[in-house]
């Protein structure tokens, strides 16, 4: 078969909407934790009241500039931004809040390049590819309404290319950083990690570790890394070994969270995404469950598609 | 067409054809996630620099550090004639503990871009003389310009006693971890400070 159509198909074949589901609750509550300083002051961040870079008339460093809002207008995106992320983790008219909460995290991250980081940046693509997708049919304020009003039980397996689509993003970034890793030190020097250990970011775990475990251990990590995320098509993209990849990835992101401050909320994020889209179908089952007795409370109608098995 | 039937029967065309569409962008995305992360020119060369921005995500500390960096900022007394340090928090107020706040990133992307610099001298300066901040140099004394710093402190090894990262005023450090970026001119701090310029000495700052 044509390896294109095998792709196409890939893409097109029925999923459970659940992952989504769980992605579409996680995510934007991720975002908007790692976004909760900068709202506190948006009239400084994107508004006229902080400092500005000036416009450098096309200076790589400055994507696109943007003038400073007022503060009523900055307040107002910030507000807009908040209400539509909690909407979009909530369900609430899923397409649209979502749509409204990417257009401003697009904004933000342009508006102000100083305050913008790798959640900045991708968190658009991430929220899109929610709002474009059947995120909002199963856990959500729109599955209740729309069973309040007579709508049949949600299906439980639908096409769903963006689950595709957030299934493969951490794989392409892993992949990617595996590349950049391996031309950048990663081969080179043997201590990168603990390098990292010892600025701004380190927290008390940190510390405590780098006090604790030898040198030989952060070299060992620093080499488990490079393997996971050079081979993630690999490891992801094979039945027998995507499970032990998923923990590791999971784990990575979590101490990663704990080791460098401000870097939970990218943590949080990546972990959501992780688990949405690669947690054994057999843990996710009692959420499964719960979502199943929501669903059936105001009618007790049978599903409309099989349960989930793939 | 081929993918008209892959998505659920009874679904519009037009539907159909926007799920292809929607495919398509999010495969174009990932590739070029892919290609900017890897360090190919690909993408830098075909797109405009907004959306390249959004596709820097990965390659994310791929080279050792070979320092802790810290940016620090002094502000000319003018009563003085001195240079003290200012704590630039209180202008800042974003992640004001650690190298996510706006002031570190200012110094991090644009140290070296003096319409940048200029901005930021402005900015301080004017902010400090405005009084109504606890920013290290009393509101009452006025400052004529500003001087911006990193400090490049060493890395532990492995098995060396460590200390917790805290910061410590900038008297604290030696020259030798200095490194001065910017300070605003002789005859900007002597006009700002209301002094004749013969009368503003610097320490050898310029």
């Amino acid at each position: 078969m044509n390896p294109f159509l095998r792709l196409w198909d890939w893409l097109h074949e029925p999923v459970p909407v659940l992952r989504l589901a769980l992605i579409r609750i996680a995510a934007p509550l991720a975002i908007l934790g790692f976004m909760a300083g900068r709202l506190a002051h948006a009239d400084e961040w994107i508004g006229d009241q902080g400092f500005r870079v000036p416009d450098l008339g096309g200076d790589w460093r400055q994507p696109l500039y943007v003038p400073a809002l007022p503060a009523w207008g900055a307040w107002a995106i910030a507000s807009i931004m908040v209400a539509s992320g909690l909407a979009c983790a909530l369900g609430v008219k899923t397409r649209w809040s979502g749509l409204t909460f990417a257009a401003t995290l697009a904004f933000v991250a342009v508006a102000d390049r100083l305050a913008a980081f790798t959640v900045s940046k991708m968190s658009p693509a991430v929220v899109i590819a929610l709002a474009v997708g059947p995120a909002g049919s199963r856990l959500s304020w729109d599955a209740w309404w729309r069973r309040a009003h007579g709508s049949k039980l949600p299906r439980k397996l639908r096409p769903a290319v963006s689950l595709r689509f957030l299934q493969l993003l951490p794989v392409f970034i892993y992949s990617s950083s595996g590349i950049a890793k391996e031309r950048g030190d990663w081969l080179k020097v043997p201590l990168v990690l603990w390098t990292q250990l010892h600025d701004s970011y380190q927290t008390s775990l940190s510390f405590f570790l780098a006090e604790h475990i030898p040198g030989w251990a952060w070299t060992l990590m620093q080499g488990l890394v490079l393997m996971f995320e050079m081979g993630a098509p690999l490891w992801f993209g094979w039945s027998r070994t995507r499970h032990l990849a998923f923990l590791f990835g999971v784990g990575m992101h979590l101490m990663i969270g704990l080791m460098f401050g401000p870097v939970l909320w990218f943590a949080l994020l990546m972990m959501a995404v992780l688990i949405g889209g690669y947690a054994p179908l057999s843990w996710l089952a009692p959420i499964d469950a719960l979502a199943d007795r929501v669903e059936r409370r105001k009618r007790g109608t049978v599903p409309a598609t099989t349960e989930v098995t793939s | 067409m081929r993918y008209v039937s892959a998505v659920p029967a009874g679904i519009h065309p037009w539907r159909a054809r926007a799920h292809a569409v929607l495919a398509i962008v999010g495969l174009v995305y990932l590739v070029g996630v892919w290609l900017e992360g890897a360090g190919s020119t690909l993408p830098g060369k075909v797109l405009p620099r907004t959306p390249l921005y959004f596709l820097q995500i990965a390659a994310l500390f791929p080279h050792a550090a070979t320092a802790s960096i810290d940016y620090r900022a002094e502000g000319w007394v003018c009563r003085e004639h001195k240079w003290r340090e200012i704590t630039t928090r209180p202008y800042f107020p974003l992640d004001p503990d650690d190298k996510e706040n706006r002031f570190q990133r200012v110094m991090h992307f644009f140290r070296d871009n003096r319409p940048t610099m200029h901005a930021l001298d402005e900015y301080l300066v004017s902010h400090h003389n405005a009084g109504g901040h606890d920013d290290g140099i009393p509101a009452d004394d006025k400052i004529g310009g500003i001087r911006v710093l990193s400090l490049r402190l060493p890395l532990p090894n492995p098995g060396d006693a460590l200390e917790r990262v805290h910061r410590k005023p900038l008297a604290e450090y030696p020259d030798s971890v200095r490194k001065n970026w910017y300070h605003s001119t002789r005859a900007l701090r002597a006009e700002r400070c209301g002094s004749a310029e013969r009368d503003v000495h610097d320490e050898g700052a310029e």
